[in-house]
């Protein structure tokens, strides 16, 4: 009796979230899966047609989705691993012993805090080929203007760079919690032993850093996979169609062009695509255990 | 105990009857108005609907900085089926869409003959009239007047003849900062109209009845004009970069000889903080050699929004914007191209805007942009493209063939 009592309070104390977490997760989400097989645009003036796998079939020859969904990929396995390294490098920086650690840890916030549609803004406007500083600086070391978002590449690469600038600092403070938990007494220890600083680090600090890194690593390429903001400030997507994402394409089809079906059949890949990431960090971090 | 309730529920009511009394006495309309076409000046027109409709409120909802933007909200609140907005501003390539979907309230048994024809046209889906005018637009060359007097040079009337007013006037003053010409390489809606203007002066045409006319050459030969541009200077090498409203800042900072624009940009080109005040011309846009002279329409209507729960009275207001009073106000106050034709001669908007007297002819040989419900993509398929071959990236002929094969996809 005790025992069934105990496990009612159970279920009645875990029912808002789960009530909650339905309404707000579950139910969009199969919703969007169910419109995915419907043939429904809000400019066509029809109502909507149920028309099984026929917008997936469409994305199959949609070259634009192939492009923005590569375009994705590549942001991701540029970005991640990108802001990874520049990301444990600051947090090392400001977990070292000096007095002022404030504005150092104050300036790795700054990026973090910044909307990322304002550090679109921002890095637009720097590698504007008129008015931008990153050329004015090329210029003052005699290097001829580069026009970035005249190329495919430079854009991209420009895009890159914001990124990986953009979430650096969010690697970097989950790094430097992760550091904070080491003791000091195990470096003491190795001090004794005669390990010198590279093996300590590789030793000791590394291994005991690596469940933070995961879980920052599977933030950061879940939010690198929905990447939309940063290109969408900075290039839109230009020039043609060479710097567009997933996500971008995903917007334009439902917001702009109204047509929910095929909006709703590239979110369920983009869904899907998140889901087995996540499926394979849960995994690194199931086997560590 | 019992007082308490009483005097609790005595409040509530209290409460209910001053939440429901001006409820009965006032219509509150909210009308969502383009940030860039000068809501200040509406306001004045508010003012005076309000005077004289005593027991209607109507405020003004403005947002987004460009017509894609506008646009873009306007999807979201409109496909949530939201009531808050009673009147919406729309540009003239929206209304088709806007019926289609169901969006806005048709006007039944309205008389369009008043106004000029492509918005009578422009606002009639399937027999309906679905929107009122607000304001004309199309595109116009904007010429320095007082360069090419100083080189005895008359406005282009062809594209050829633009070029060489350029080399000759760029050889004289050796302004490294002085540009030719400057008009929309960026993605924006302003590209479709880059592209269409050396398309349509070849006679061709892009979509007629719904159904896909493209012309492949004609297409090649204006990706090329635009792309000769840039090559040989006559425009900048980042004109990839330029939007609708860079164009007017450098031609205002007196940085470019000629500049393809809209009207918007007279008002400023004459304002304190120009640099040209005084030397601007306004003339028709070039033809290709052997063409003819060709121009976008432009222009924003009223549209009441099919979830408003005020629907006569959002269409007495919208009938209200739309008169010819509120175009003349409007003309007069705002520099907004009127939407009546005889107002191009009115004594009164000649004053405050000598260059409409020339401008009717222009709005009324101007050519819409495609009419379907799927502008949207259209647009996007254009307008990337011209981007992507202006950047370089495609070449004109490819871009072409990319135009054929997505609109033919769209329009089937």
């Amino acid at each position: 009796m005790l025992d069934l009592s105990d496990r009612a309070l159970a279920v009645l104390l875990l029912a808002p979230a789960a009530i909650l977490l339905s309404l707000i997760i579950v139910y969009p989400v199969l919703r969007l899966l169910y419109t995915s097989f419907f043939s429904l645009s809000l400019t066509s003036g029809l109502p909507a047609e149920f028309v099984g796998l026929e917008n997936y079939q469409l994305m199959i020859e949609d070259p634009v989705f192939w492009e923005t969904t590569w375009n994705t990929v590549l942001i991701t396995l540029i970005t991640v691993p990108g802001a990874l390294f520049v990301g444990l490098g600051l947090a090392l920086l400001a977990n070292l012993p000096f007095g002022m650690q404030w504005p150092v840890r104050l300036s790795l916030l700054i990026p973090w805090a910044l909307p990322l549609s304002f550090a679109g803004l921002i890095f637009a406007w720097f590698f504007h080929s008129e008015y931008g500083v990153v050329n004015d600086v090329l210029a003052r070391f005699g290097f001829p203007g580069v026009i970035w978002f005249n190329s495919p590449n430079l854009a991209f690469a420009a895009i890159c760079l914001t990124i990986v600038w953009k979430t650096s600092s969010f690697m970097a403070l989950i790094i430097l919690a992760g550091l904070q938990t080491i003791p000091r007494s195990l470096y003491e220890a190795a001090d004794v032993d005669g390990a010198g600083r590279i093996r300590q680090f590789f030793e000791i600090t590394l291994p005991l850093l690596k469940p933070a890194i995961v879980v920052a690593l599977i933030f950061r390429t879940i939010t690198a996979l929905q990447t939309f903001d940063i290109p969408f400030m900075m290039t839109g997507g230009g020039p043609g169609t060479s710097t567009a994402t997933l996500a971008m394409y995903i917007h334009q089809n439902t917001v702009s062009f109204l047509d929910l079906g095929y909006g709703s059949a590239l979110a369920v890949v983009m869904f899907a695509l998140s889901m087995c990431v996540t499926a394979v960090y849960l995994r690194i971090i199931r086997t560590k255990e | 105990m019992n007082e308490k309730i009483s005097t609790a529920a005595l409040a509530l009511f209290a409460g209910m009857a001053a939440i429901a009394q001006p409820a009965f006495a006032d219509t509150e309309l909210k009308v969502y108005i383009s940030s860039q076409h000068q809501p200040q000046v509406w306001r004045q027109i508010l003012d005076k609907y309000e005077a004289a409709n005593p027991g209607t409120k109507v405020s003004i909802e403005t947002g987004g900085n460009t017509s894609e933007a506008q646009a873009q909200y306007l999807n979201t609140i409109m496909s949530a089926k939201d009531s808050s907005l009673d009147v919406l501003i729309l540009d003239v390539i929206r209304p088709a869409q806007f019926a289609a979907a169901g969006w806005t309230s048709p006007f039944a048994g309205k008389d369009m003959s008043v106004y000029l024809p492509a918005y009578a046209e422009a606002n009639t889906v399937d027999g309906k009239v679905v929107a009122l005018p607000a304001f004309a637009d199309s595109m116009f060359l904007y010429y320095r007047k007082d360069l090419l007097e100083k080189h005895g040079i008359q406005p282009p009337k062809t594209w050829d003849e633009l070029t060489a007013a350029v080399k000759k006037i760029n050889g004289a003053e050796n302004n490294p900062e002085l540009q030719g010409l400057s008009f929309q390489g960026k993605a924006i809606e302003g590209a479709v109209c880059t592209f269409l203007l050396p398309y349509w002066s070849q006679g061709k045409s892009l979509v007629n009845n719904g159904k896909l006319t493209f012309d492949k050459d004609a297409a090649v030969k204006s990706l090329k004009l635009w792309k000769g541009f840039v090559d040989n200077g006559v425009a900048k090498k980042n004109i990839a970069e330029v939007a609708t409203d860079d164009t007017r800042k450098e031609f205002q900072a007196g940085n470019a000889i000629f500049a393809v624009n809209w009207s918007y940009a007279w008002a400023q080109s004459q304002g304190k903080e120009s640099a040209v005040a005084g030397k601007v011309g306004v003339a028709r846009l070039p033809a290709i050699a052997g063409g003819e002279q060709a121009t976008c329409l432009g222009g924003w209507e009223w549209g009441v929004s099919a979830y408003s729960t005020h629907q006569d009275e959002a269409k007495k207001l919208v009938e209200y914007l739309s008169s010819k009073d509120s175009s003349k106000f409007m003309a007069v106050n705002g520099s907004l191209l009127p939407t009546y034709p005889d107002l191009y001669k009115d004594a009164d908007v000649l004053k405050a805007a000598p260059w409409f007297a020339d401008a009717l002819q222009v709005v009324e040989t101007a050519k819409p942009r495609p009419v379907t419900p799927r502008y949207n993509e259209v647009s996007e398929t254009v307008r990337t493209t011209v981007n992507a071959v202006l950047a370089g990236v495609m070449t004109p002929e490819d871009g072409a063939a990319q135009i054929e094969a997505r609109l033919k996809r769209i329009l089937r």
